[in-house]
């Protein structure tokens, strides 16, 4: 979950984070590399779920953090960089489907290897897209708000700090993208 | 009829309720099946949500970092007032050299204006501002003089300041300024090639 959350007798990632940021603050690109070993992961799949295409998303993501390394002196520690840096993706990935405005090709559309039967499979993976689809089709600024609760765990009050809207808008959108969805996707809610 | 939680219940899946909202929805969902149903409706649609496969990044990401590394501009953006203090720093010279400028028309101005009393023309004015004009040593004197030696300077220096008068320190003064623009420019020199160093050390870091 978050990098805050440090236990006990560990190490406190906290500091280490912290302390990387200060160093890429001051134009240590070793250190900028650090943080985008850990936050590559997350930025790319906020990116692949706000836009649907994983070339794109790996690319997006890329230009999120240069925009990043770019604005990072601007960054204040006050929010967690993780937000900061979701809110940097999110708008690349608005940005990039403006660009691109056309619908996501098929093929570039990631499906993971499983071990189900050629049946189950194909079900999956019609179930998959059905539901990647769906959330493609929400407005942005609901679907903005569901990816980053649902797909990235992020807290209310965290969402309203990455994306810079009050909480009861925050609440709001989900309530809507969820009943969006909920219409869509009825068919495929009954055997979840 | 009682109110429906139907706008409370994402915030309740979510964990995002506290206090006495969480205790009546809570009580709420106990009784009422309309509530509870749509509930587990929404709990069902998040897992069919988290079914939806997350992206598996071709790229590795020892790639990734390395593709993002290249393609990092050489400068990161400065906050504005960042900015307008690096800006300010860099003009530094050039307000020094206006002030060496304004200091020496300052002083021209002055030794002429001295002379001009020292011959008479100001009259009154002139005994007052300077009494010892007859005493056959001016501004201008000494500026010539310190152009010669340090010591001729000084001894001219002295003698003016005991001859009295207001106009009497202006040498003084105009030693005192050229100085501190000196010290300043040399500091702002040093600094420079200080800074300018450790940028070099940094980058040379970045690059090992």
């Amino acid at each position: 979950m978050m990098e805050g959350t440090a236990s006990g007798g560990k190490s406190r990632p906290v500091e280490t984070e912290l302390e990387l940021i200060k160093q890429a603050q001051q134009g240590d690109r070793r250190a900028f590399g650090q943080l985008v070993r850990r936050h590559r992961e997350g930025a790319v799949n906020v990116v692949y779920r706000m836009c649907g295409d994983a070339d794109l998303a790996e690319e997006a993501a890329q230009e999120a953090f240069i925009r990043a390394w770019t604005n990072l002196p601007r960054y204040k520690p006050r929010s967690p960089f993780r937000n900061w840096l979701y809110r940097i993706a999110t708008n690349v990935a608005v940005d990039a489907l403006r660009s691109q405005k056309e619908t996501v090709d098929v093929e570039t559309v990631y499906l993971p290897s499983t071990d189900e039967g050629p049946e189950e499979l194909a079900e999956t993976r019609e179930r998959g897209e059905r539901v990647r689809q769906a959330v493609l089709n929400l407005p942005q600024a609901s679907r903005s708000v569901l990816v980053l609760r649902e797909y990235e765990d992020l807290s209310y009050k965290e969402i309203a700090d990455t994306l810079g809207i009050p909480i009861g808008t925050v609440m709001s959108r989900l309530n809507y993208a969820r009943t969006l969805l909920r219409q869509t996707l009825t068919p495929y809610m009954e055997g979840a | 009829m009682k109110e429906h939680a139907t706008h409370w219940l994402g915030a309740y899946l979510d964990g995002e309720l506290r206090g006495l909202r969480l205790r009546w929805v809570e009580s709420h969902l106990k009784e009422c099946a309309v509530c509870h149903s749509e509930l587990e409706a929404l709990a069902r649609l998040r897992t069919l949500l988290l079914e939806s496969p997350a992206m598996e990044a071709a790229t590795p990401p020892e790639r990734f970092v390395a593709q993002v590394a290249l393609r990092l501009p050489r400068r990161q953006e400065q906050p504005p007032a960042q900015r307008a203090l690096e800006l300010s720093w860099r003009m530094v010279p050039i307000g020094l050299l206006f002030a060496l400028a304004f200091v020496q028309t300052a002083f021209t101005i002055a030794g002429v204006l001295q002379l001009a009393l020292s011959m008479g023309l100001g009259g009154e004015v002139g005994t007052l501002l300077f009494p010892g004009a007859g005493a056959g040593l001016s501004v201008p004197d000494v500026f010539s003089l310190s152009q010669a030696s340090l010591a001729g300077a000084l001894g001219a220096m002295v003698e003016l300041i005991q001859a009295g008068g207001a106009l009497a320190w202006l040498p003084v003064l105009y030693l005192s300024l050229l100085v501190v623009i000196g010290l300043l420019y040399w500091s702002w020199l040093a600094t420079w090639w200080a800074r300018r160093r450790h940028q070099q050390l940094t980058a040379s870091n970045n690059r090992g």
